[in-house]
């Protein structure tokens, strides 16, 4: 039971991790809560369910295409919407509104097409999985979890060591300095919000492949990746990695005590705890905080 | 006619709510995504009192207040501490929470399933039964929520908020106790979430989880955000054409699976368009626009 619980975790972790980056890219490059992207998630699953489920198409195919869909989505979203609102210096909380609409839009029109009720995407038939441990594992969970590892070397490299990755943390940090600075300040945040979709598409189609979907699975994933987000500290990776640990571990072990119902309020009182007595999360820096 | 009716008793109670968070995200600036809870609380406190006690409908309501409030206070302190979207976020979680203890506290909520039964309202005597007579009594709340609204906007205490939300330092620096404002303008609003989440109770006799959701509290807010946060009759004019508006596609015969999702898109999509060509809404002199993160 003791090792199920860690294994479920660790898949649980690997898929809120990728979310959580994407999630996280473009809050510290843009500074404000995009809501979107977790329906970008939800469509990064559905494309996925449409593509390799009911067109047939072979999985590198279906896979490839859902998650460009899923970039191209989210680059949308910036030109169409949030750029126009950029450029009138609107607040965080209104780009914030905003997003939220795009959210409640997308999600409506993904049950109307889809319907409400739960789609699954198999890949042939269902195998018993390794032991380990005296746990059960699936190929298809291995997959996630190397898939999500690998994707966080990849992210983390190019944010830490890459060009690309220090131009996104100065448009971050002072958007009117990096526009001095020769920035294109619009470019460097559309491509922010096409790295942040894809990962989002990705952490969509993985957990399609583990479980079911359905058009209202986006809210809560996003609002699980926020929480790691704040747990772990905005612009840090390991901070990130750590939160989403903590949190699916939490989640996972709160189910061998309490009854399974209580995952989200467990998640949440964590929030609650982080957000009055460490805004900041574990490893992140200082946030704004009431002046007065 | 009962249809006519039922709208508008829908409509007043959304302008309770409406008007209720317009004054903690309206005047003072503090927007908040959890007056569902609060309507909530209300529901379920008056329903489980009227069930379990049996007590009179008046003693529910003021219950109903106390309690919200109470819960009001808990979520307006760590407004003190957090501010803008972090903010949003908090009152996310209470929002989740809330839903979440509503729906698993089987044994005192009655879970997913709900609170059947729930008895009429018997006021001085004279059981309320009729649509007629619910919207008598419905408007009647209405009125004295919105006129109490105007009251503290007014009055000296909502040039306190607006200077709150106008800027904080400076209220602070004139003396005012700004913890005392947020905190007690988030149990006022609170209490009167809890007026309309007990007329709900009363007027539908049956309660769920369902009605009280992260969703239900993204409809308020963008009631007030279109009515036109930071005026009076913003929440008013928002209540009107966010309810009324959906029931067009009715006539429109469109089927009732389809309708209940173009309802949302609706209102998503005036959300979008609000913020992008006009975030202050119809009637609004307030747009959230105050931005000190980057100063």
């Amino acid at each position: 039971m003791f090792w199920q619980l860690c294994i479920n975790a660790l898949i649980s972790a690997s898929i809120l991790f990728g979310l959580a980056i994407g999630f996280m890219i473009i809050y510290s490059t843009t500074r404000f809560f995009h809501f979107a992207h977790g329906i970008v998630y939800t469509i990064g699953a559905y494309l996925f369910f449409l593509f390799s489920a009911l067109f047939h198409l072979p999985i590198y195919l279906s896979v490839s295409i859902s998650i460009i869909l899923s970039a191209f989505l989210g680059c949308l979203m910036d030109i169409f919407i949030y750029r126009p609102l950029r450029h009138r210096r609107t607040s965080s909380l209104i780009l914030l509104l905003a997003s939220i609409g795009i959210y409640i839009i997308l999600q409506n029109v993904i049950s109307i097409i889809f319907g409400d009720d739960t789609k699954a995407v198999s890949l042939g038939t269902i195998e018993e999985g390794y032991k380990v441990f005296n746990a059960r594992i699936t190929p298809i969970q291995i997959l996630i979890v190397c898939a999500s590892f690998a994707l966080t070397v990849i992210v983390w490299f190019i944010l830490r060591y890459s060009r690309l990755g220090k131009i996104m943390r100065a448009v971050g940090n002072n958007p009117e300095l990096a526009k001095v600075s020769g920035i294109n300040n619009d470019r460097v945040i559309l491509l922010t919000f096409a790295i942040g979709s894809a990962l989002a598409g990705i952490s969509g189609l993985l957990i399609s492949l583990d479980i079911y979907i359905t058009p209202t699975m986006g809210m809560h994933a996003l609002m699980m990746a926020v929480v790691t987000m704040i747990i772990g500290g905005v612009g840090s990776i390991p901070g990130i990695a750590f939160g989403a640990l903590l949190l699916a571990f939490a989640q996972n072990f709160g189910v061998w005590k309490i009854s399974s119902q209580w995952q989200d309020a467990i998640a949440f009182g964590i929030l609650l705890v982080f957000l009055i007595f460490r805004p900041q999360g574990f490893l992140g820096k200082k946030i704004k905080k009431a002046t007065v | 006619m009962d249809y006519l009716l039922h709208i508008l008793i829908l409509i007043c109670i959304y302008i309770i709510l409406a008007s209720s968070l317009n004054l903690i995200s309206g005047y003072t600036g503090l927007l908040s995504i959890s007056h569902a809870a609060f309507y909530g609380i209300g529901a379920y406190v008056a329903a489980l009192m009227s069930l379990r006690l049996e007590s009179n409908f008046l003693l529910n309501i003021l219950c109903a207040i106390i309690i919200s409030g109470i819960f009001g206070a808990i979520v307006g302190f760590p407004s003190l501490r957090i501010r803008d979207d972090y903010f949003v976020i908090a009152t996310f979680a209470f929002q989740i929470i809330t839903f979440s203890i509503l729906n698993n506290l089987t044994s005192f909520t009655g879970g997913p399933m709900g609170l059947p039964g729930i008895p009429q309202p018997v006021l001085f005597g004279l059981k309320i039964s009729s649509h007629e007579q619910f919207l008598l009594l419905v408007g009647f709340f209405t009125v004295c929520v919105f006129l109490i609204c105007r009251r503290i906007v007014i009055s000296p205490f909502g040039r306190v908020l607006k200077t709150i939300r106008e800027d904080e330092v400076f209220a602070a620096a004139s003396g005012k106790n700004v913890a005392f404002y947020k905190v007690m303008i988030f149990v006022i609003g609170a209490g009167m979430a809890a007026i309309a989440g007990s007329m709900y109770a009363y007027y539908i006799s049956f309660i769920d989880p369902t009605s009280f959701t992260v969703m239900e509290s993204i409809f308020i807010i963008s009631i007030v955000i279109i009515g036109g946060a930071g005026s009076l009759w913003g929440p008013v004019v928002g209540a009107i054409v966010l309810v009324a508006l959906p029931e067009i596609l009715r006539f429109l015969g469109m089927p009732s699976s389809i309708a209940a999702n173009m309802r949302q898109i609706i209102y998503g999509a005036l959300l979008v368009v609000f913020m992008m060509w006009r975030p202050q809404g119809f009637l609004g002199e307030y747009s959230f626009t105050k931005d000190t993160s980057n100063e």
